[in-house]
């Protein structure tokens, strides 16, 4: 939302924000809290996300208001939806932006690439809609403002015209651990290279305290369950420590782990993007790191 | 119930390696680059020739890109394909729409039950090229995908959402699905079908010619602006783990 209050503010515009869903009031009047015009649409037949139920509702709203920009989140559920509106309108699509502005009738994106190595600044011209998907906090959130105001959309759904349908949520059924209950989490990833070596891992954290979590990688190869997955398509965690062993930190594991008090990386690559969001970087063999520490703190 | 699949590859440089800017700041250098198959799409390629083993059908695995990727479809072969086929045309490039376009008029020449892709390029991270796709030919889709069931004349499939949740949904046929990492373990190719992929044909479809709504252009490549701010502890590891014990006693994380 702050995004598209910048564009709106920097081209003259205005910024909607659209809530979809059934009983969704509540979500709406927050919203408005922060000063923009919310456009809510409720319909039964949006009561659990489906890709054409949003899609036909998203849709009348772009017929309804002509936006010259649809920003969406880039989640799960947005880089489900946002594309395949892209696709179905024929519309420019840019996705997983980092940043945004407009140059006279260019919109300026700005995009990471190739494990976060490379930075792209695209630009894109249409008389159409851009959709854009934007990376969630990649720009501060604006706090409250005057002048929001709560708007029903008129749109009806089809709902035979919504062709999937939702059966219900799973949950992980594994009884484990509560991982981002804990204060102190040492996780491992690909660089201690084999399943033995998690015993190292284990044992340097009890040394320390902490639990075991892991990157996205060895879960993958069930070498730890997934309730152990440290990431954005597993836990969110803070702790107060997160000693991260030879994890590259891919944009998808930084995600769930940021916002740790204190990050301690050990990585043999001194590129590796996990040593730009550390506090302290260790170039080194986690496999031969661990147990040199273990040594020095039972000297 | 056969099912006729269509399963989307794409070759990218691989993610592990150092990249430079090219001269002209609008690409990246490509002399010294190795390629492999992106890895989600891997698991893209077992959960096509596992339902073809479990349902009967055909899988055609589908690539746009240099020739230098048919190494990767003959691999896809020799994994349980029956057929390859290549849009001939240079790496991906920037623009997702671009590739999404061709790739489904090319799909729209293949018979198909489904189409799979995998859920993001490691390169590009756009995660939209399989959207795009279903939305163009008007199929339902369903992302991140971490379980496939026939079921009912159609399919069951679970998505995953951030945090380990799981969404089941029922996706009628024809469809297309993004699959996750981790959905299947992906099969290594016998010896005996790599020698017999090396002989087999690849198909070539041309490229449809396109006029998309809007002009695309990369302004600028550079390093990520470095933000980091770590402290860089190198040396001989009985150095580093003084260092590392220092720290951990010095922040209360263990007793002195």
């Amino acid at each position: 939302m702050a995004a598209g209050r910048a564009l709106a503010a920097q081209s003259g515009g205005a910024t909607r924000v659209a809530v979809l869903g059934r009983g969704v009031r509540a979500l709406a009047d927050a919203l408005a809290k922060l000063g923009v015009e919310v456009l809510v649409a409720e319909d039964a037949a949006l009561a659990e996300y489906t890709g054409d139920g949003y899609a036909q509702a998203v849709q009348g709203l772009l017929e309804s208001t002509k936006p010259r920009l649809l920003l969406v989140a880039h989640t799960a559920q947005g880089y489900d939806l946002a594309p395949a509106i892209a696709g179905a309108q024929d519309l420019p699509l840019v996705t997983n932006a980092v940043g945004l502005r407009l140059d006279d009738d260019r919109l300026i994106v700005t995009r990471r690439l190739l494990n976060e190595k490379v930075q792209a600044e695209v630009e894109i011209t249409s008389d159409r809609t851009i959709v854009v998907t934007l990376r969630p906090g990649s720009v501060k959130a604006g706090g409250p403002a005057e002048g929001g105001t709560v708007t029903p959309a008129s749109i009806a759904v089809d709902a035979t015209r919504v062709r999937i349908r939702f059966e219900r949520i799973e949950r992980p059924t594994v009884q484990d651990i509560d991982l981002a209950a804990a204060d102190i989490i040492v996780s491992a990833g690909r660089g201690i290279q084999k399943k033995e070596n998690l015993s190292l891992v284990e044992e340097f954290a009890k040394a320390v305290g902490g639990v075991v979590g892991a990157s996205r990688p060895l879960t993958d190869m069930d070498w730890l369950p997934k309730t152990r997955q440290v990431g954005q398509s597993g836990k969110t965690v803070r702790p107060k420590l997160y000693v991260a062993c030879g994890i590259s930190g891919a944009m998808q594991h930084v995600a769930g782990m940021k916002d740790a008090g204190l990050i301690i990386a050990i990585n043999t690559d001194p590129t590796a993007p996990i040593f730009e969001i550390a506090h302290v970087g260790f170039i080194a063999d986690v496999l031969k790191l661990l147990p040199a520490t273990l040594k020095e703190l039972r000297a | 119930m056969a099912l006729n699949v269509v399963v989307c590859l794409k070759q990218i440089p691989n993610p592990d390696l150092q990249f430079a800017i090219a001269s002209d700041g609008k690409d990246i250098r490509r002399d010294a680059l190795n390629y492999k198959i992106n890895g989600a799409d891997e698991y893209a390629l077992e959960e096509a020739v596992r339902l073809k083993e479990k349902h009967g059908g055909r899988v055609v695995a589908l690539t746009a890109g240099p020739k230098r990727t048919e190494q990767m479809l003959r691999e896809a072969l020799a994994k349980g394909a029956d057929e390859a086929v290549r849009v001939p045309m240079d790496d991906a490039g920037y623009d997702v729409g671009t590739v999404a376009r061709i790739l489904a008029a090319a799909i729209r020449t293949i018979p198909h039950d489904l189409v799979l892709t995998g859920v993001q390029s490691d390169d590009q991270g756009n995660s939209a090229t399989g959207g795009l796709i279903a939305g163009i030919l008007g199929m339902p889709h369903a992302s991140v995908v971490t379980r496939v069931e026939a079921k009912d004349g159609g399919l069951e499939v679970a998505t995953e959402l951030e945090g380990g949740l799981q969404r089941v949904y029922a996706v009628p046929l024809p469809a297309l699905l993004t699959i996750q990492f981790g959905a299947n373990t992906p099969r290594y190719a016998p010896l005996p079908a790599i020698m017999k992929a090396a002989r087999q044909p690849i198909r070539e479809i041309a490229p449809t010619p396109l006029s998309p709504p809007y002009t695309f252009a990369v302004r600028a490549l550079s390093p990520p602006v470095a933000k980091g701010h770590a402290e860089m502890v190198t040396g001989p590891i009985e150095e580093q783990a003084k260092r590392l014990a220092q720290l951990l006693r010095d922040k209360g994380f263990v007793r002195r």
